[in-house]
């Protein structure tokens, strides 16, 4: 059952992950890594890694996201 | 027999909230805006709080159930700063 989960988990991984490259919008491409990271929390946890899922959604949930939106605001926000 | 009942259906309730997460996914992806991409992963962080706190039900671990809170505070400050950013840039 938990393999169905995780079947799910994974795929969505994939797939935003292919979005952070894809997308020419540089602000929709932190919100996928964002949701990236979070899911790749998930799956930390799946696997029965409480302290990994802890410190992976601080750095990918708290501090990458804030730190690359501080860089957009501060550059372009649109891929040339 | 009741332990293992148990298990199977918070399992069937995580299986639940993951494709609710797949369908959130699509949002961020099709969102034509960037509010609604940031709506579709706020949304997703609330059901990702969800699934933790199912699977540490499920396992019959209390101590799973603080990496849900960790998660919860955290969650809030990115949605924050790309909200503000978003205030800024109108």
């Amino acid at each position: 059952m938990i393999s169905i989960v995780q079947l799910l988990i994974l795929a969505g991984i994939v797939v935003s992950a292919f979005f952070v490259l894809r997308f020419k919008d540089l602000l929709a491409s932190v919100i996928s890594l964002a949701i990236m990271s979070l899911l790749l929390s998930i799956e930390f946890y799946i696997l029965q890694a409480p302290d990994v899922a802890i410190a992976e959604a601080a750095v990918g949930a708290g501090l990458s996201t804030a730190i690359y939106v501080i860089a957009i605001k501060n550059s372009s926000r649109w891929e040339a | 027999m009741g332990e293992e009942n148990n298990r199977m259906i918070f399992m069937m309730i995580a299986a639940g909230l993951g494709a609710l997460i797949l369908i959130c996914l699509i949002r961020a992806v099709l969102g034509p805006t960037a509010p609604d991409r940031l709506v579709a992963m706020d949304t997703t962080n609330t059901l990702v709080v969800a699934v933790l706190v199912v699977l540490g039900a499920a396992w019959n671990e209390i101590i799973y159930v603080d990496v849900a809170i960790v998660y919860a505070m955290l969650s809030f400050v990115s949605t924050l700063y790309i909200s503000k950013y978003l205030e800024a840039a109108q």
